[in-house]
């Protein structure tokens, strides 16, 4: 069964590349019961862990979100910002933000000749007040927000913000939950700042130095009417990505994940991704080489305030996890 | 010998990720001349040749070589793909190419012939997207052989051209692998006293990611590294090296002055042709992950000049890999009779 | 068949010793009567039955590169002989001359290109042949101004009955002309082996007064563009589906009754065959339709994707339907009353 209620309360959280802090504390209340041992690393990462004697390994997926960071504040309530992460001026006129206090904003733009030339320079948030003294009072250069999108379900799939990754996360707390009887030593890593660059999943596979390593994060799809030529799919399965930008999946770590899918009945779909990351990528490289791989979870509309993906494939994507853990 | 290694390990693929599949070719050849071997996670190849002090030496040149991988499975028997490191999608065009799957399947990459192509769309830039491998079945048959992430490679027998010059596809940077199997021929003769390790690396061509994790494992005191350079063509400045003039010794930022000095000393003792380029920062080679690993690796970098890099003809003269690979082995030689830590010490 | 062998020679327009000797030395094993005109066609005669005069041909000339200049450094700038598309230039191997020295076509790396010149096709006159020479003095000793240089492209047999060679155009037609003048048919007909087709339908001209057919019949390997985001419409042929009839072309308008008439023994004798669905290009056809009082014209092609380049794809199935159906109709036309 999908639990609506705490992936509502993960994609609600706030926590943008660098501002972890309340994400972070929201995931240790929730599995601060779950794990042998809980710890948080120099850069902010999470990193639970059930002990045993056999084999390490790293379980990864990030807790941060893309974001605004303020880098101008003026007294009339306008407010200038730079994107943490990868974000397109050209997506955001008009979105509500938020801040970690609760305050709320909206994108707006310069009035220009040629609207297809907007850049972030032209675009302010308008945070709803003529109070000065309200303005210097609540917000600050360096304030960062996130996007302001209520979280909506049907009976297959689910729209939300940052789902990229907490839906990773989710994955990660629902196979804490079901973790199951092993010799291996497994890390469940939350990292921090993905989204500008995987800095904490390098520092976490560094300090862990696993012999296998499994990200878990958001993939793009190939289903939507033009879009990107891709073979994933929205209900296909867990995907089993074979290669990004940041990573060539190692061959036994491919077929490890394939053979547990087709043992266990598991769902599951390749990814060929043309572009991007994941935390595996900066994990592979550390120190020797970790074998290491990406458990995907198909979503649409990546890195926009609406992120749609399905919950059956989450539900594959949680027991191809619980088995790679055995 | 270096041209059938070479020949050899040419017509075997070893795309990034995917170097475990033919690695017996390296060992059958670097066996004879080294004592132990081994492999780092990621799959690189680390022969050792044993020494009699704590001297380690690093030589890398890297084993993988650029490559395709299958996206999707389509109508007709096709074949959608995307690339593995760099390629220009021009020399993909009417090539020959086995893919990887089941079995090995033979299929070409074709175009739309120019009788049904405008003049307009001919002159229009190709991307890998609108390329297609013709595999010749029907896609049922087709899937049961082929599955997404399969790879392919370019058909290309090595050939010889004149005199010592010889033209294949990956030669970058297997003209490199060669020029450590003829240094470790030679140190065999001439004898040694570091501990020398020669790593063929994994990964190169998607981000120096064999170079980072098997330096960290070998913890060199310095380290060699080896590449392809651009050599002259047509459409080259004038003053680019030259096929047949000798290895390159590149200097810059993030070389060792002081090894490179030494390099080319003995290079001039012993009478070793060389040509010489000003690399200001970034490499583009396993140099920039080597010199970063750990506490830092003092590296020099030495090139063979290459033609038509990245392409299935990349042709290379095998006097220049000749040349060093002896360069090499005199240059350990000379270390190794030298205060290594006086060289180093700034 | 022969196509193995006759598509792996050289044979540029202008130079086509190499397949000349070839058939050659087939037709007088085989112990057909033959003679090789002032152009260098060779003109084989089939002697049987005979109603009309009958001319098969096919063409054994295929589209290569001419040797233009050798510059200081060794390297070899060429022209295009007939219509090469630039663009399956790129990273070939050739061979170069009647000695066949092997060369190189490469291209800058990757690397030295800006975004713009990524994926571009390099314009011919900035191509050279590589030879791994480094002066002109070297290369001189093995190549001249005026030498021919074809692909080296091996023949792979694939997939499902396909076949890939260079020059199936227009190979496939010889080796189907081959085979019926192996088969010793009680029917009539000359076999004839053009030169010249690439650069302008040349030696077909010249055969075509010499023999004053009836009825020619051009075999032919034709365009097919059957690939993905192709439309149907616009693939011209389909490859496995069987040998092409030519309606019209830019050289020729096909005799409709003799169309029809060829596809009516088609159905008759259950051969799949298709219409070729464009109306570019040109085959000997343009030019043996006019010849002195005139004469019909079919023309019977093989579906071949990537036509003119190194790889060509055609289907077996589709040579044997262009097989049987060219001598069904030599048969069918050659039954006396």
């Amino acid at each position: 069964m999908f639990n609506s209620e705490l992936m509502k309360r993960l994609s609600d959280c706030f926590g943008p590349s660098g501002r972890e802090k309340s994400i972070r504390e929201m995931i240790m209340d929730e599995i601060k019961e779950l794990a042998d041992e809980i710890t948080t690393d120099p850069l902010g990462n999470l990193i639970a862990r059930k002990k045993g004697n056999g084999k390490k390994i790293l379980f990864s997926a990030h807790m941060d979100q893309i974001g605004l960071i303020i880098t101008h504040v003026d007294e009339k309530g306008f407010l200038r910002f730079a994107n943490v992460g990868g974000l397109n001026a050209k997506e955001l006129l008009g979105l509500r933000m938020v801040f970690d206090n609760g305050l709320e904003g909206v994108i707006c733009q310069e009035e220009l000749k040629d609207k297809e030339k907007v850049t972030m320079s032209k675009l302010f948030l308008d945070v709803a007040s003529t109070d000065k003294e309200f303005i210097t009072r609540n917000f600050h250069v360096g304030d960062m927000c996130v996007f302001k999108t209520e979280y909506y379900e049907t009976d297959d799939c689910v729209i939300c913000k940052a789902a990229d990754d907490r839906i990773g996360c989710y994955i990660l707390i629902e196979a804490l939950k079901a973790h199951p009887e092993t010799e291996n030593d497994v890390y469940y890593v939350f990292s921090v700042q993905e989204e500008v660059g995987c800095r904490g999943a390098k520092t976490a596979g560094y300090s862990i130095e696993p012999d296998l390593a499994i990200a878990i994060d958001v993939t793009a799809t190939g289903d939507t009417p033009d879009g990107i030529k891709m073979d994933v799919k929205l209900g296909g399965g867990a995907a089993i990505k074979l290669m990004d930008k940041s990573i060539i999946t190692h061959i036994e770590v491919k077929d490890l994940l394939t053979n547990l899918a087709e043992k266990n009945n598991i769902k599951y779909q390749y990814e060929v991704l043309e572009f991007g990351g994941t935390d595996a990528g900066q994990i592979h490289t550390s120190r020797e080489g970790v074998p290491s791989g990406v458990i995907s979870i198909p979503t649409r509309n990546l890195h926009t305030s609406g992120e749609i993906f399905n919950k059956s494939d989450v539900e594959e994507c949680i027991k191809l996890l619980i088995a790679a853990a055995k | 010998m270096l041209k059938e290694f070479l020949f050899d390990v040419c017509s075997a693929q070893f795309i990034s990720g995917f170097e475990h599949i033919n690695g017996d070719i390296l060992t059958k050849y670097f066996q004879p001349y080294t004592d132990s071997f081994e492999k780092d996670k990621l799959g690189s190849y680390i022969f050792k040749s044993s020494g009699s002090n704590d001297t380690k030496i690093m030589l890398a040149a890297h084993i993988d070589e650029i490559g395709l991988m299958v996206t999707g499975i389509l109508d007709g028997g096709f074949l959608s793909f995307t690339t593995v490191g760099g390629f220009n999608s021009a020399s993909l065009i009417a090539q020959d190419v086995t893919v990887y799957g089941k079995e090995n399947i033979f299929g070409v990459v074709g175009i739309k012939p120019p009788h049904l192509t405008s003049e307009e769309e001919r002159k229009k830039p190709i991307k890998i997207k609108e390329l297609y491998i013709d595999t010749g079945y029907t896609k049922e048959e087709l899937e049961k052989k082929v599955k997404i992430g399969d790879i392919a490679t370019v058909n290309r027998e090595p050939l010889s051209l004149q005199g010592s010059v010889i033209s294949a596809k990956a030669f970058d940077d297997r003209a490199c692998v060669a020029v450590m199997l003829e240094a470790a021929k030679e140190l065999k003769k001439i004898s040694h006293k570091s501990n020398v390790y020669f790593t063929a690396t994994a990964q190169e061509e998607t981000g120096l990611r064999g170079a980072k994790t098997s330096s960290y494992k070998i913890a060199p005191d310095i380290g060699i590294v080896l590449d392809v350079g651009f050599g002259k063509t047509p459409d080259m400045p004038s003053d680019s090296p030259e096929l047949g003039k000798g290895p390159i010794v590149a200097y810059g930022g993030r070389l060792n002055p002081k090894l490179i000095k030494k390099f080319v000393e003995t290079c001039k003792k012993y009478n070793y042709p060389m040509q010489y380029e000003a690399v200001p920062s970034r490499t583009g080679t396993d140099t920039d992950a080597l010199q970063i690993s750990r506490d830092g690796i003092p590296c020099i970098l030495l090139s063979i000049p290459l033609r038509y890099m990245h392409t299935s003809v990349e042709t290379i003269d095998l006097y220049d890999v000749e040349i060093a690979g002896k360069a090499i082995a005199r240059f350990i030689n000379e270390l190794d009779n030298s205060d290594l830590e006086e060289i180093l010490c700034f | 068949m022969f196509l193995n062998e006759l598509t792996e020679l050289s044979g540029v327009s202008g130079c086509e010793y190499e397949v000349r000797n070839y058939i050659k030395g087939k037709l007088s094993e085989i112990g057909c009567e033959f003679y090789v005109d002032k152009l260098g066609n060779i003109i084989a005669h089939n002697k049987g039955k005979k109603n009309k005069n009958i001319m098969v041909s096919a063409h054994m000339d295929e589209v290569g590169l001419i040797v233009s200049c050798i510059d200081s450094d060794g390297f070899i700038k060429f022209k295009a002989v007939g219509g090469i598309d630039q663009r399956v230039l790129n990273s070939k191997v050739v061979l170069v001359g009647e000695n066949n020295i092997p060369g190189v076509i490469g291209s800058k790396a990757v690397h030295l290109m800006s975004d713009k010149e990524r994926g571009n096709s390099i314009p011919i006159d900035k191509l050279y042949i590589d030879i791994g020479t480094s002066t002109k003095e070297e290369t001189e000793k093995l190549v001249n101004v005026g030498d021919y240089a074809a692909f080296k492209s091996d023949y792979v047999e694939f997939g499902d009955n396909m076949i890939k060679a260079k020059a199936l155009d227009n190979r496939a037609g010889c080796s189907i002309i081959l085979e019926l003048l192996s088969q010793k048919l009680d029917a009539d007909f000359y076999g004839v082996f053009t030169v010249m087709e690439e650069v302008g339908l040349r030696g077909a001209e010249a055969a075509a007064y010499q023999l004053e057919p009836d009825l020619g019949i051009v075999l032919e390997g034709t365009v097919c563009a059957d690939m993905p985001e192709v439309d149907e419409h616009e693939s011209s042929t389909l490859i496995g589906k069987g040998a092409v009839l030519s309606l019209m072309d830019n050289a020729t308008i096909y005799d409709i009754d003799v169309v029809r008439s060829v596809a009516k023994i088609a159905e008759d004798n259950n051969i799949t065959y298709q219409y070729r669905r464009s109306t570019s290009g040109a085959n000997d056809a343009g030019v043996i339709h006019k010849i002195k009082n005139g004469a019909k014209v079919a023309a019977i092609s093989v579906p071949c994707r990537y036509i003119h380049s190194s790889i060509s794809v055609a289907s077996k199935n589709d040579l044997y339907s262009a097989l049987k159906l060219t001598k069904q109709v030599i048969i069918e036309n050659q039954k006396g009353e």
